[in-house]
């Protein structure tokens, strides 16, 4: 669950991937807006209507840090993501999610999607400034996704495995 | 042959930007100058050549007479345009140009330093018939002497220093009781930031517009005209919306202001591009405010109703080229409107704002002109002028150069940092302001509270965390590519959880 403060308003969101594109949840409303990336920061997204007319209109997003900046329909939010441990250097337990501590790159991948593991298991290691870290399970279950191989580059907050 | 060998833009931000533009299309190479905070600024990057002038501190970069002519001289540029702000109103950089036999794009130095004295230019646009606001400009600067004419002036009334600007040892007095004290403050206030304390009085206009006259002059003595601009919504005595024609002026009153600018360039001996700018009261009298010595933000309005463009008669003034139109041969046609996009932050008292630009979307079409200092990527720093870009708008009439307006606005996305978007659109959008009902309180009367934004609705935070995870991959190829080795904001989009 992502958790996103707007002024006074807390959402809470997530994203999943489903064989229908992706889904997005927001307080409880799913939908799959159908984006496309025109150039850096600016989105196409288009609306389809009962008639098979589709609504279409460009918006504007980016992120810097836990800032999400976003430009729509003429005015422009900021978003503040809220972690908790964010600052704790540890990776994040909830959701079974693990995250990139830090940037930093990708130097062994410990498991593969179906793969069980034992909670506090070593599932992969990133490297930042000629430090290693050793990334745990915060469970045990099995490993349904992984999204970095090794060498790749990785940015806070970015999910790296999935384990349910 | 091209005019000058080669151009030094004393400037940054949009305006070296745009003076580029036109020295480029007139085939006159041009040098950019950059202080550190600057380097990978937009206008470091609009010239055929950059030259470093030291730190980020104005007064050290470009501020500093000896960096900038000696930029000019390492690189041989025999002509350097001041843009506006720093060094273009400054008399005695003007004089240094012109001793390094360099040519400033702008008046001669005494033209600089006879308009920066408030008293003297009173004395000499009276003089010359320019109808200044009723008050006192004496030199007697004894205080019974001057609540001696307060008196006689009558309240309310302006206390100004004779130099200096930016509102600093202004008051506005209501009653006799409260002038000497007021007076006092004044006079340490203006101590403290010019090293002078002369004082002007002037009777205080209430509810004025801010109309000005822009004007050309050759050094032959040809002196015209380029029709007014009315640039009454203001904030803070910063020009945030400005037009021409101005909504209010009849055709009688046009020519008569016009006219007083005239009359007030000539009576300075003026050369190149200059600004007369008046306070015209609600029973249509104008009284003379100051004269700008330079190029104006604004100036954009005044080239897209006349079709002509300002920095090339500015620079062919400077090479000695007589004006090659006649004032009967102007006019004005259309309606133009500019809105000046300011990083301030709305809901932090206007304060300005810095950061990156993550996202640079500006408007275009038909009838919209956009002059910017800032692209994606851009650092905004605190250390300037907060102005990002202009918004420039021009239609057959007022009602579509501002429907055109509205629309550039409502496309026009800086993200990374706060910016007065919000309340250009409002002000757009404004009945009063559709009406042409404006004065120099405008904003305080109209959009005094702002009313705090509301937080983006359910759909566009959707729409926004689809866009980021679509973006994501992108973020994850460049940096598989390598090619992400200056951190970009995208790389950054942290993946969303999947569960």
């Amino acid at each position: 669950m992502i958790r996103l403060r707007c002024r006074e308003q807390l959402h809470e969101a997530l994203v999943r991937e489903t064989s229908q594109g992706v889904e997005v949840v927001v307080d409880g409303q799913a939908s799959r807006p159908e984006v496309e990336e025109a150039t850096p920061g600016s989105f196409v997204l288009r609306t389809p209507g009962p008639d098979g007319v589709a609504r279409v209109e460009t918006f504007h997003v980016a992120r810097e840090g836990d800032a999400i900046h976003l430009f729509w329909r003429g005015d422009v939010y900021r978003l503040d993501e809220e972690r908790e441990g964010r600052r704790g250097g540890a990776a994040r337990h909830a959701e079974g999610g693990l995250e990139a501590p830090m940037p930093g790159k990708v130097i062994k991948v410990a498991v593969a999607p179906g793969d069980a593991v034992e909670k506090g298991a070593e599932v992969l290691v990133v490297e930042a400034m000629k430090m290693e870290n050793a990334l745990r399970a915060p469970k045990a279950g099995v490993v349904r996704s992984v999204a970095v191989k090794v060498g790749d580059m990785v940015a806070p907050g970015r999910v790296l495995v999935e384990i349910e | 042959m091209t005019l000058f060998r080669k151009l030094l833009i004393a400037n940054r931000g949009e305006i070296a930007v745009r003076v580029a533009r036109t020295a480029r299309a007139l085939g006159i190479p041009t040098v950019a100058v950059y202080s550190e905070a600057d380097r990978g600024a937009l206008h470091a990057r609009a010239c055929d050549e950059a030259v470093a002038v030291g730190p980020a501190e104005a007064r050290a970069s470009y501020l500093s007479f000896e960096r900038l002519l000696e930029a000019a001289k390492r690189t041989g540029a025999d002509a350097i345009h001041p843009g506006y702000g720093f060094l273009s109103q400054n008399g005695d950089f003007a004089d240094a140009c012109r001793d390094a036999g360099i040519a400033f794009v702008g008046p001669p130095g005494d033209v600089h330093r006879k308009m920066g004295d408030k008293k003297g230019a009173r004395r000499m646009m009276a003089a010359a018939g320019v109808p200044v606001v009723p008050g006192y400009d004496g030199d007697d600067q004894q205080d019974a002497t001057l609540a001696a004419e307060a008196a006689r002036i009558g309240f309310p009334l302006m206390i100004k220093p004779s130099r200096g600007g930016g509102g600093k040892g202004m008051r506005v007095v209501h009653r006799l009781d409260d002038f000497a004290a007021a007076l006092a403050s004044c006079r340490r206030e203006a101590k403290g930031a010019f090293g002078d304390d002369t004082m002007v009085l002037e009777r205080f206009v209430q509810r004025p517009r801010h109309v000005e006259v822009q004007v050309i002059a050759d050094s032959a003595g040809t002196t015209l005209h380029l029709f007014e601009r009315e640039c009454s919504v203001q904030r803070r005595h910063q020009k945030v919306l400005e037009e021409t024609p101005s909504p209010v002026l009849t055709p009688v009153l046009r020519e008569e202001l016009c006219a007083a600018g005239v009359a007030a360039a000539r009576a300075t001996g003026y050369v190149n591009a200059g600004t007369v700018e008046f306070l015209l009261d609600p029973s249509g009298r104008f009284y003379f405010l100051e004269m700008n010595t330079r190029l104006q933000v604004e100036h954009p309005v005044t080239e897209l109703v006349t079709g002509l463009d300002l920095v090339r008669m500015q620079l062919e003034i400077a090479a000695g080229r007589p004006l090659a139109i006649g004032q009967s041969e102007l006019r004005s046609q259309g309606h133009a409107l500019e809105a000046r996009l300011y990083a301030e932050d709305p809901a932090n008292d206007d304060l300005p704002s810095a950061g990156r630009v993550l996202v640079c979307a500006l408007p275009e079409g038909p009838g919209v002109r956009v002059d910017t200092g800032v692209a994606r990527g851009s650092e905004v720093s605190v250390h300037y002028d907060p102005m990002l870009a202009k918004i420039v708008t021009f239609g057959r009439d007022r009602a579509e150069s501002i429907a055109r307006m509205a629309e550039a606005l409502s496309r026009t996305a800086v993200l990374g940092l706060a910016t007065n978007l919000g309340r250009l659109r409002t002000l757009v959008d404004h009945a009063e302001f559709r009406a042409g009902n404006l004065h120099t309180g405008f904003i305080e009367e109209h959009l005094g509270e702002v009313s705090p934004h509301p937080c983006a609705p359910p759909e566009a935070i959707a729409a926004a965390l689809a866009a980021l995870h679509a973006a994501r991959g992108r973020g994850a190829a460049a940096s598989r590519a390598g090619t992400a080795a200056v951190p970009d904001p995208f790389a950054a989009l942290g993946g969303w959880r999947l569960s």
